[in-house]
């Protein structure tokens, strides 16, 4: 029996439009559509793979705001057993060191894990550090980047993909994972999934239920502060190149004057 | 009595939107137009997985004994993106004509299924690819070989749909369930607003693309007025359509329970008019798209024509308009029809 549990954070929805809060420069979560981020899919898609080839169940994990349900519950229409969110209004603002802190206090509420399975970056942060953070947290391996996964007894097998190449780990549980694009396709939650799911335990809990110091957490408790953010400039308009006759030597020379040839 | 989707039946729609708008239906719908099934019965496995055979098929049967109102909800999917095959004979009809292994492997999504009910619908859809191919005569239902003569097809306006008459021998297999005919009624009802809500999405897009003396077209009142009319008869259809599945599922309520199953005469009623304004709103929708687009829309090569030719077929499949009013007006003089 594998008790996995499977990290998901809800973000802005990518075909949106996002943006900061002008007073906190914090993520403006009022102004996109909110969903689970892609990336979470393929995670629980994987643990519900090990759960379906032997024995197992499967926990959703979120830390966010109260309306993180509707993340919560796409993922517990695509057969997750039950989850955990924990929503404060005092993580509002935190940072990645204090949102590891958070998930690993959280998961000492989960009565034990082995597999824990997280997607390797968000699409809003793109930190991309949170789960070698909560492996270094709770002292287990992290096993990070994975595009292919393989659990037999208790030893886990990753191919773990970088832009350098493919490297092969083996650690043994418990273990933190993250998982890449390459994964795996999820799946679409069936009817059945979607009714079951109204069934499903949901645990809420707040900071103080987790033994974390609040004075970590929030915006006041983050090691870094944003002190200016501007939107990305509006890309500067090309030059333009008349023909008249000479057009093709014309691009020559610019494109040697900007060394590409 | 709530009309408003439940949440599990947005999130249901979504599923199905997600799934259907990265499976190239148009292309599916092409292909199986001409006969190369294969990308079509692998569209219809996926919807399997999402449970939309099983809706409802009871749960000892491996289904979801869901409401008609979940089943509206999938049609309409089916509807918007151009699903091809016999989807209402499979989704609604079939578990009113089928019982015990039959059923659980339509559930399954094992077999595909097909029916003839002779007079409202003398031909089975689709009968060449189909696994069981029904005939329902009055109450009696007959399993007919599958094997049908792909010469006998019957030409269709819509190039995706096959007919094939059925022959009067086949094995019996007892009596069918009520209303198959008014199931039947009110899917292809939800399928005639989800194209009607798709022709509009298209016609309003290329209204906001297409520049005509130096604006989109869609600027121009005239355009916006065509496609406002298409918006509010769609809307008018939708809650007839809703409150038909209402109507029927009232009729599905075990005996003994608190509120009294509706009468023959609502489901006619309600069904038949369903049937009568999602027509009415899906020809409006497909004329006044064909007339947004301009000329493009007449190519072969474009993929609103899949929509128009559909949604022609349709608005004769199941009983015309015609037949529909009559049936109205059967009801509510109390069945004295004139």
């Amino acid at each position: 029996m594998t008790n996995i549990v499977v990290l998901v954070k809800q973000v802005p929805d990518t075909y949106s439009e996002r943006k900061l809060n002008e007073s906190d420069h914090t993520l403006d979560r009022e102004s996109a559509d909110a969903v689970i981020d892609e990336i979470n899919e393929r995670a629980v898609e994987e643990a519900l793979k090990i759960k379906e080839a032997g024995e197992g169940e499967v926990t959703v994990l979120c830390v966010g705001p109260d309306r993180a349900t509707d993340a919560i519950r796409k993922a517990l229409s695509m057969g997750a057993d039950k989850a955990v969110h924990v929503s404060d209004e005092a993580l509002q603002g935190s940072d990645m060191v204090a949102t590891a802190k958070v998930i690993a206090g959280a998961l000492g509420k989960v009565d034990g894990y082995d597999l824990v399975i997280a997607g390797n970056e968000a699409s809003d942060g793109r930190g991309g550090a949170i789960p070698a953070m909560l492996a270094e947290i709770l002292g287990v391996p992290q096993l990070t980047h994975a595009r292919e996964l393989s659990l037999e007894g208790t030893t886990l097998k990753v191919d773990r993909e970088t832009e350098d190449g493919v490297t092969h780990l083996e650690a043994n549980l418990p273990a933190v994972v993250s998982v890449t694009e390459k994964i795996n396709e999820p799946r679409y939650p069936s009817f059945k999934g979607i009714m079951a799911a109204k069934k499903k335990p949901v645990e809420t809990l707040t900071v103080a239920d987790l033994g974390v110091d609040a004075g970590e957490l929030g915006l006041s408790g983050a090691a870094a502060t944003v002190l200016e953010a501007a939107p990305k400039p509006p890309r500067a308009a090309g030059e333009r190149v008349e023909d008249d006759g000479d057009g093709g030597t014309k691009v020559v020379e610019y494109l040697a004057g900007q060394k590409l040839i | 009595m709530r009309f408003a989707l439940s949440p599990e039946q947005r999130d249901f729609a979504a599923a199905l939107d997600e799934l259907l708008a990265g499976s190239d239906t148009p292309g599916v719908a092409r292909e199986w137009a001409d006969r190369r099934c294969e990308p079509g019965r692998k569209l219809w496995r996926d919807l399997a997985d999402l449970g939309v055979w099983g809706l409802l098929v009871p749960e000892d049967l491996g289904g979801a004994g869901a409401e008609p109102a979940d089943a509206v909800v999938a049609l309409e999917a089916c509807g918007y993106h151009a699903v091809p095959g016999p989807v209402v004979e499979t989704a609604v009809v079939a578990p009113r004509l089928l019982g015990g292994d039959e059923l659980a492997g339509v559930a399954a999504g094992e077999s595909m299924a097909t029916v003839a009910i002779p007079p409202e619908v003398p031909r089975a859809l689709d009968a060449d690819v189909a696994d069981v191919v029904l005939r329902l005569d009055g109450e009696s239902v007959t399993r007919v070989p599958s094997d049908v003569d792909p010469g006998g097809r019957v030409p269709s306006i819509d190039a995706a749909r096959g007919l094939f008459p059925v022959p009067e021998h086949g094995v019996p297999l007892g009596a069918a369930r009520p209303h198959a005919v008014e199931f039947g009624v009110l899917g292809v009802s939800a399928q005639l607003v989800g194209a009607a809500r798709r022709m509009l999405g298209m016609a309003t897009e290329y209204a906001m693309q297409r520049r005509q003396y130096g604006r989109p077209v869609g600027q121009y009142q005239a355009v916006k007025h065509l496609l406002a009319d298409v918006t509010v008869r769609l809307e008018m259809a939708r809650p007839l359509v809703d409150g038909a599945a209402v109507t029927l599922a009232s009729s599905l309520d075990p005996p003994g329970a608190d509120v009294p199953g509706a009468g023959a005469a609502a489901i006619v009623r309600d069904t038949s008019a369903a049937k009568v304004a999602a027509t009415r709103a899906a020809l409006l929708a497909a004329r006044t798209s064909l007339q947004v687009h301009g000329a493009i829309g007449y190519t072969a090569e474009h993929d609103l024509g899949l929509w128009l030719t559909k949604v022609r077929a349709l608005a004769g499949a199941w009983g015309t308009a015609d037949a529909h009013r009559g049936r109205v007006l059967t009801a509510v003089r109390g069945g004295h029809g004139g």
